[in-house]
């Protein structure tokens, strides 16, 4: 196998666990939004503010992946 | 032909050498970028600092005054002692991150070899580290020399036996030294990620015959820069921001405990 069909590889396993985890992540921050909106109507502003915090610190590992994935492509693989 | 053909990938960044080796080679791309966004944020500032009124206030005094107070109470929740410098810091940071990434608005990528500031690792790490030094000096100013050593050396997890104790001190280490590096992480991977998406747009759509180059590349990649400028560059400046203030507040951790009586 060469070089940049290792890459290929490597950057499609990063790609896709990262997705899940930022998935799951994103699903269970909107769950528990739900939750509370649901609970206390009242603080709803205040959830989405946390909500959306949660979920960019969430698809950060996933970007962080991407990021990766770019290098094995672009700088490693070629 | 397409404008968008100068554009590189956006991985290399162009180098200049200084002639002295390995650190003194600069990603001028970076430096352009970042002192132009630290030129508007200063401009900004100044402009606002210099109509400031208390009798009259206008919407924009109105909307610093939000933002400066979201800063102010946030700090004062988190470390209410340490708000002399906090306050500043966060705020400085979090409004050169948002115009730093709202300069993407603007195609400074057509310019050649020319990248937004925080697509480089060196500019987010440059911030992570000055936020960690400034963390150990704060660490240090509040428990002096020998409690800071105790914070990482047998003084973690309060309460509990000596041996459990000298167990966490890897432990403690660790979670210190990964502060700097998840900051900067975070913020480059996310604006690195969003550069290459609409690089990969271009490429992709942008060469269907015909409709690619005129309509479908310029119109997605609009819609992708609206999601991933506005919003994640919006969302990361406030996540750098507040995690700056909540390491601060981390670094009293037991501290209150221990100097309660």
């Amino acid at each position: 196998m060469d070089h940049f069909a290792a890459a290929m590889i490597a950057m499609g396993i990063a790609l896709g666990g990262g997705a899940i985890g930022a998935a799951i992540g994103d699903g269970l921050a909107g769950n528990a939004t739900i939750n509370g909106v649901a609970r206390q109507p009242e603080a709803r502003a205040t959830l989405q503010g946390i909500m959306f915090i949660i979920i960019g610190l969430c698809e950060a590992m996933y970007f962080i992946n991407v990021a990766f994935g770019a290098l094995f492509i672009f700088a490693i693989g070629k | 032909m397409m404008l968008f053909d100068v554009e590189p990938a956006p991985v290399s960044h162009p180098t200049v050498d200084l002639g002295c080796g390995y650190w003194c080679t600069i990603n001028y791309d970076s430096v352009i970028s970042s002192g132009l966004s630290i030129l508007i944020t200063l401009g900004a500032a100044i402009f606002i600092a210099r109509r400031l009124t208390s009798t009259n206030p206008g919407r924009l005094q109105a909307i610093i005054e939000w933002l400066f107070g979201y800063v102010r109470r946030n700090t004062m929740e988190n470390a209410p002692d340490a708000s002399s410098f906090v306050v500043p810091l966060a705020a400085t940071i979090g409004f050169y991150i948002l115009v730093a990434n709202w300069l993407d608005f603007l195609p400074i990528t057509l310019v050649q070899d020319l990248h937004p500031a925080n697509t480089d690792l060196n500019q987010t790490l440059a911030m992570a580290i000055v936020v960690f030094v400034l963390l150990q000096w704060y660490n240090v100013r509040l428990r002096g020399w020998k409690g800071y050593f105790r914070y990482f050396v047998g003084d973690r997890p309060h309460g509990m036996s000596l041996a459990w104790r000298i167990g966490f001190v890897p432990l403690n280490l660790i979670e210190e030294l990964v502060k700097p590096i998840t900051l900067s992480m975070r913020l480059f991977g996310n604006l690195f990620a969003g550069l290459l998406m609409g690089y990969v747009i271009v490429l992709i759509l942008g060469n269907i015959p015909y409709v690619g180059s005129v309509l479908l590349g310029p119109a997605f990649l609009a819609l992708w820069k609206l999601f991933d400028v506005g919003f994640i560059g919006l969302i990361q400046a406030l996540i750098f921001m507040l995690l700056t203030i909540i390491y601060f507040g981390l670094a009293r951790e037991g501290f209150e405990a221990e100097h309660a009586h």
